[in-house]
């Protein structure tokens, strides 16, 4: 059963609004935020349209009350980014958080539209949902860097550095790699 | 009626609204904006005992090892070390013309900002190419041109302080000189060369990264970036022949520092040593076999990479010639090369005018097609995409696509074959012949405009891993995309540092694609008469 039926239609009403002010704000997080909001080239500009294109469908989904597991694709699409960027956990996951502030925002706006009282609460407590499942989300991905890290050290890759000579090592009593410091 | 709301109005109240949102707005002047160095992002500092065995070696410097911590504020810089510094930049400026031109003729038009993956990756203005230049020419322009010096910061110029030399380090090394940019220059600047200057600057006063001095010592020492010695070096390379025998029922027997072989064959140690790179080696094992070339490898140059790219002018030099000079040594008439990166840079670009021309070589002719490579006149080295698609054009080996119909690949220009070199159409003629099907990326992503890995130019360190996964975004999101459009499970490429860096970045963006020099590829599909060929589902990765 629809929790916020009445408020749905509100937000359908004024998607692009919520979702332009939305975007931008998402966006403004960068320091460098004209390009990441303006240019419409999603191989030329990957951060800013998978940031994009990831809230639209959030918000969509939002907007329709679907099931919890809908969302996860999405979300990661914007969280495996903000994951590796230099945000705080706290900064990675706040654009979702911030959503209840566009909305209110936009809902406010002249003329005011005013949903059902209970509505915008199953509302929040929808966006908080959103959150926590973001958060999880950056969890996993902070998780497989670490992972990664682990598998290009263990690998052979990495013993360009730190291991001393493969071949020094083999051969007891060299120290390896303590050739270089005679 | 709908309400129309004032966009402008309400992305303004970011600022001024009440907002959860901390940091990230451009509030000061980038030049007030200092470089802060914390975990994860800066590379590790040169271990002083590499320093110290490099500055031993002749023809290089490499002065003022010490231990020191990017995060400290006291980096234990030599005390006259910005007199070092600038020396330094008057020195270049006198000896190399480009920088001079580079320095001066940028309008700042911005057709590069927004070219470079660091910048598409982090949104950080300073990852701009014009910015990241901007960091060494307003010191230019302070103490090297008559405005700068009359009217300081008005011409844009700013003094040489030790917050300006920690830039340079944050900044030089957020660069990977893929040289994207210098492709939407109008002036043809070569921001990779400002950066090469930037590093060589830092190495005056004992600055530089671990993972590029360590490979570029142990190359020196042994000649390949892994310290391996020669029989070591030899022994990997027979595991990959007995892997070709338990696959193929094929048994190779290359030869090592073989004195008279018509050809020396020189790639990245990496593919004798670490997968995936071990695979595109066994293609080229099988493929060198099926033909009956007479060839061999050499232990002592055993190693594609040039590390000195990314060091220093001399050090390159140095590195570089080892190559040609064993193949002096040997008395072969050309040099075949591998699936390397900027080996190809430094050999198109830079060995005429430090090592060569390599007149004790012959010009590159294929024995057994005849094909004289008269773009390899100058430096002898021919590579081996141009040399296989050459047998293939000539009917000279025998290829089943279905052996490899586990794959569906997309190819990625590797930045230095593809912009340095101009190598753009022969791994795509190799595909249409080994493979059923494959699919391009997006037009502005490949050829000349190809995005990098986001972790060459030695920035393919563990430590500094959300770096590079922020900078390989741009590559990994159209590799996604014909991903998800046309099921591409393989990346194609022909560079060592690809071949082991793609793979981690496939891993966190677009898991389901694998990496593959095209050698595999070729590999998998040769038909090799003799053969008792397993039914490799897997091709050359199939574990028998």
């Amino acid at each position: 059963m629809a929790l916020y039926a009445e408020l749905a239609r509100m937000l359908a009403d004024r998607q692009k609004q919520i979702l332009a002010v939305w975007i931008a704000r998402t966006l403004q997080s960068y320091n460098s935020s004209d390009f990441f909001i303006n240019s419409q080239d999603r191989f030329a500009n990957p951060v800013g349209m998978l940031v994009r294109d990831g809230l639209t469908r959030v918000f969509e989904l939002l907007r329709t009350e679907a099931e919890a597991e809908a969302f996860v694709q999405p979300l990661d699409q914007v969280i495996r980014i903000r994951a590796v960027q230099e945000f705080a956990a706290s900064q990675a996951v706040v654009p979702f958080l911030e959503l209840k502030w566009v909305v209110r925002e936009v809902l406010n706006e002249d003329p005011p539209a005013n949903p059902p009282t209970g509505e915008l609460h199953h509302f929040d407590c929808a966006v908080d949902r959103v959150a926590l499942t973001a958060f999880d989300l950056y969890c996993q991905c902070r998780e497989q860097l670490y992972r990664t890290r682990i598998r290009e050290v263990k690998s052979g890759r990495a013993r360009f550095t730190d291991s001393g000579c493969p071949s020094r090592l083999a051969d007891a009593g060299t120290g390896g790699g303590a050739s270089e410091k005679s | 009626m709908a309400a129309v709301v004032k966009v402008d109005k309400l992305a303004q109240s970011v600022v001024k609204g009440p907002s959860l949102m901390t940091g990230g707005y451009p509030t000061k002047p980038w030049m007030e904006v200092p470089a802060v160095f914390k975990p994860g992002n800066y590379a590790y500092p040169t271990k002083p005992e590499k320093l110290e065995y490099l500055n031993r070696q002749q023809g290089v410097s490499f002065p003022n090892a010490r231990e020191w911590n990017p995060e400290d504020d006291d980096w234990k810089l030599p005390e006259n070390w910005k007199e070092i510094i600038l020396q330094g930049l008057k020195d270049r400026l006198d000896r190399f013309r480009s920088l001079k031109i580079f320095m001066d003729c940028c309008v700042r038009c911005g057709a590069c900002a927004d070219k470079c993956h660091f910048f598409l990756g982090t949104g950080d203005p300073k990852n701009m190419p014009v910015l990241r230049a901007e960091l060494l020419r307003s010191v230019y322009r302070n103490d090297f041109t008559l405005a700068g010096k009359i009217l300081g910061k008005l011409a844009g110029g700013r003094e040489m302080t030790v917050g300006v030399l920690k830039e340079w380090f944050m900044y030089a090394y957020q660069c990977t000189e893929c040289r994207r940019c210098s492709v939407f220059c109008p002036y043809g600047i070569d921001t990779a060369e400002i950066t090469m200057m930037l590093r060589e600057l830092l190495h005056m006063v004992g600055i530089g990264i671990n993972w590029a001095m360590e490979p570029v010592s142990n190359s020196n020492r042994t000649g390949n970036h892994m310290g391996l010695t020669p029989q070591a070096f030899k022994g990997n390379v027979e595991f990959l022949c007995d892997d070709i025998e338990n696959l193929t029922g094929i048994r190779v027997n290359p030869t090592f520092n073989r004195k008279g072989a018509e050809i020396l064959f020189i790639t990245p140690s990496a593919d004798v040593f670490a997968e995936p790179g071990i695979f595109t080696c066994m293609g080229y094992l099988l493929l060198f076999e099926a033909i009956g070339l007479d060839y061999t490898w050499s232990t002592y140059a055993s190693e594609g990479g040039n590390f000195g790219l990314f060091t220093s002018n001399e050090m390159m030099k140095k590195l570089n010639g080892k190559m040609y000079a064993e193949a002096k040594r040997l008395g072969v008439k050309w040099i075949l090369g591998g699936e390397c990166g900027h080996m190809w840079r430094v050999v198109h670009q830079y060995m005429d005018t430090m090592n060569g021309p390599a007149d004790f070589l012959e010009v590159p002719k294929s024995p057994l097609t005849g094909t004289v490579f008269e773009n390899a006149k100058s430096t002898k080295m021919v590579h081996i995409s141009e040399f296989t698609a050459d047998l293939i054009k000539n009917g000279k080996i025998k290829l089943d696509k279905t052996r490899n119909s586990h794959v569906i690949p997309t190819f990625h220009d590797s930045c230095n074959p593809a912009r340095a070199m101009g190598l753009l159409d022969e791994p795509r003629y190799i595909l249409d012949n080994v493979v059923e099907k494959w699919y391009e990326m997006p037009e502005n992503t490949i050829r000349e405009k190809t995005f990098c890995c986001g972790s060459g130019t030695a920035l393919n360190t563990d430590e500094i891993m959300e770096l590079r996964m922020r900078s390989g975004l741009p590559r990994a999101n159209a590799v996604k995309y014909v991903h998800e459009k046309h099921g591409v499970n393989t990346l194609g490429c022909v560079c060592a540092i690809d071949r082991a860096t793609l793979t981690t970045l496939m891993d966190y963006w677009v898991p389901g694609v694998q990496v593959a020099g095209l050698s595999e590829l070729v590999g998998n599909a040769l038909v090799i008469d003799g053969e008792q060929r397993q039914d490799l589902t897997e091709g050359l990765r199939t574990l028998v």
